[in-house]
């Protein structure tokens, strides 16, 4: 899959790519287009480093280097998450010659567009684990003393589990969602970093959690330990930003690198929070 | 300095059940209702004796009818669309992005909806008035709204369809129930996995099958009750005038149809001349003669 045909003879000779940076958080974000010599087998690191060598644009001005993140280079870390010709997704794993057989006039990188710039391709991605704070995204096992063996899976369990437990936390599903808007507040004059982060994290437990959440909170949910969180997981999720807000775009499972079914936990979230919701409305 | 008393918004803290409320109206009483609506006005292709006969039906809870349809109808509209407006205002539509089906279906959800609810206005002022109030009925009857008289039912219905050249009324109700059958449909598939209906891929996949046949279904519907008020010509709703003045006629003399002038047409001089026998002369309605 990845191994070139050895008969594609057409090569270009260079690689435009067209980056949009912005120096750092509120600034005014700019395009500029870099050009590479083509060399076969390079991903989209590689020709950010490429970039960071040359710093030079291709009409021969002299910049700062691109700045951007990167971590595995194997698609399990997700750090490198940026929008590449439009689309969300790791730039380890994006090939630039699938790209080119895509689109061969250039490459287009971007940062995420539903998180705050930190600078060029680098976001702050803070809201997307507080959001798996929200849903208490873990199983509760602090303790000092032995509590013995956890509870046998069944085998089904643990084939439903696996998938959703293979999540990175890359944010692609967030970034392609229509209903999870970007949250970006300015430090006010005087404040403390503590009042501002706190108005901050007050923001975000109002926004949407997004799929990534309401998946790991089906995950723990179903876990023979992690359940025993389960109702403040659907009261998170009945919460304001919760499980409400999705509209069923259906996107998040369509641009997910790991192909986590997330719509199936979502529905599955849906009927829970129903039943959940029931209960509630009856038991008090 | 941190404000750790803020306290999110009522909406914000219900937005829970707000929104499972609109999911639910959406569909009962909204969509039940479109269709028993949608099947009554093709009946009109029967004839109009069909059509006449459904609307006495749903007229013959007399006094209580505002009471329904204010409780069942536009009171559960005017939530729905409320909350639908919200919720179309913080959508980041972007399926020229990414062109997924589903994401493509999304944003046709919320723009059939504004199309709807355009439409649904136009629509209740057209032939409904919103209000029963005779002065406003007959303030906005010279602008041609407010055109539909139950008791001549098929034919006010096609008189007010042939208002402004018989084209552009047409026009805007075949866009207006054609967006409020999608919206309907797909608001039906994507409720079922917002309550839990269907939850796996294949089940959601077989879901989208029972919808697209009743998609379907509801299309022929309402092109049928489109048809059925948009082609025939004036010439015809005057027969049909005929038709529905001795069914009203009879049933008043059998008792089946109490007696309401002001749910029949009447030429716009006959009622003012009505108004003014009734408040000078004070004859009762019932030694008048009816309208032709």
């Amino acid at each position: 899959m990845i191994a070139l045909d050895p008969a594609e003879k057409k090569r270009p000779e260079f690689i435009k790519v067209r980056v949009k940076r912005q120096d750092g958080p509120g600034k005014d974000p700019y395009w500029q287009l870099f050009q590479i010599k083509y060399e076969p087998e390079l991903n989209i690191i590689s020709v950010l480093q490429r970039i960071a060598a040359l710093a030079t644009t291709s009409d021969g001005k002299k910049v700062a280097p691109v700045a951007w993140d990167c971590g595995c280079l194997e698609e399990v870390c997700g750090s490198c998450t940026m929008q590449i010709n439009g689309r969300v997704r790791q730039s380890c794993s994006a090939l630039v010659d699938r790209l080119l057989e895509e689109n061969d006039d250039e490459l287009v990188l971007e940062p995420m567009s539903k998180f705050p710039v930190i600078r060029d391709l680098i976001v702050d991605r803070k809201r997307l684990f507080r959001a798996l704070q929200r849903v208490k995204a873990w199983v509760p096992v602090d303790s000092y003393y032995d509590m013995g063996s956890g509870e046998r899976q069944l085998r089904s369990t643990q084939e439903q589990n696996y998938p959703l437990s293979q999540c990175m936390s890359c944010g692609c599903c967030l970034d392609a969602c229509p209903q999870y808007g970007k949250i970006e507040l300015e430090q006010r004059e005087g404040e403390s970093d503590e009042a501002f982060q706190a108005r901050e994290l007050e923001a975000f437990d109002e926004g949407f959690v997004g799929p990534h959440a309401i998946s790991q909170a089906m995950l723990f949910n179903n876990h023979p330990t992690g359940k025993a969180l389960a109702g403040e997981r659907l009261d998170a999720l009945t919460g304001p930003g919760g499980i409400q807000v999705c509209g069923n775009a259906q996107n998040c499972v369509s641009v997910c690198p790991k192909e986590i079914p997330l719509t199936t936990s979502i529905a599955r979230a849906g009927r829970a929070t129903t039943v959940h919701m029931i209960k509630k409305w009856f038991d008090r | 300095m941190s404000d750790s008393s803020h306290e999110p918004s009522f909406f914000l803290k219900h937005e829970f059940a707000i929104r499972r409320l609109h999911s639910l109206l959406g569909i009962i009483p909204l969509g039940l209702y479109m269709v028993v609506h949608l099947t009554t006005n093709a009946s009109l292709l029967n004839g109009p004796e069909t059509f006449q006969r459904a609307v006495y039906l749903i007229h013959s809870p007399g006094k209580l009818l505002p009471l329904i349809e204010w409780g069942f109808i536009f009171l559960p509209l005017i939530f729905h669309a409320g909350i639908g407006i919200w919720i179309t205002k913080n959508a980041h539509l972007n399926s020229g992005k990414y062109q997924f089906t589903s994401n493509r279906r999304y944003s046709w959800q919320r723009w059939t909806g504004i199309i709807a609810l355009v439409y649904l206005f136009l629509h209740i002022m057209h032939l409904h008035g919103g209000f029963h109030a005779e002065w406003w009925l007959a303030a906005i009857d010279r602008f041609g709204l407010g055109q539909f008289r139950p008791y001549n039912a098929g034919s006010s219905l096609v008189l007010a369809m042939n208002l402004g050249y018989g084209i552009v009324w047409p026009v805007i109700y075949l866009l207006g129930v054609l967006s409020l059958v999608y919206h309907f449909i797909n608001g039906l598939w994507t409720a079922g996995i917002t309550w839990g209906l269907w939850i796996s891929p294949q089940a959601q996949a077989r879901a989208t099958k029972v919808c697209v046949v009743l998609g379907a279904i509801l299309t022929v519907i309402s092109l049928s009750a489109w048809a059925a008020a948009v082609f025939p010509s004036d010439a015809d709703a005057v027969e049909m005038r005929a038709v529905e003045d001795r069914m009203y006629e009879a049933g008043v003399e059998s008792g089946m149809v109490p007696e309401m002038e002001e749910k029949r047409w009447h030429d716009s001089s006959e009622i003012e001349e009505e108004i003014e026998i009734e408040e000078n002369v004070q004859v009762s309605r019932g030694q008048e003669a009816p309208a032709a």
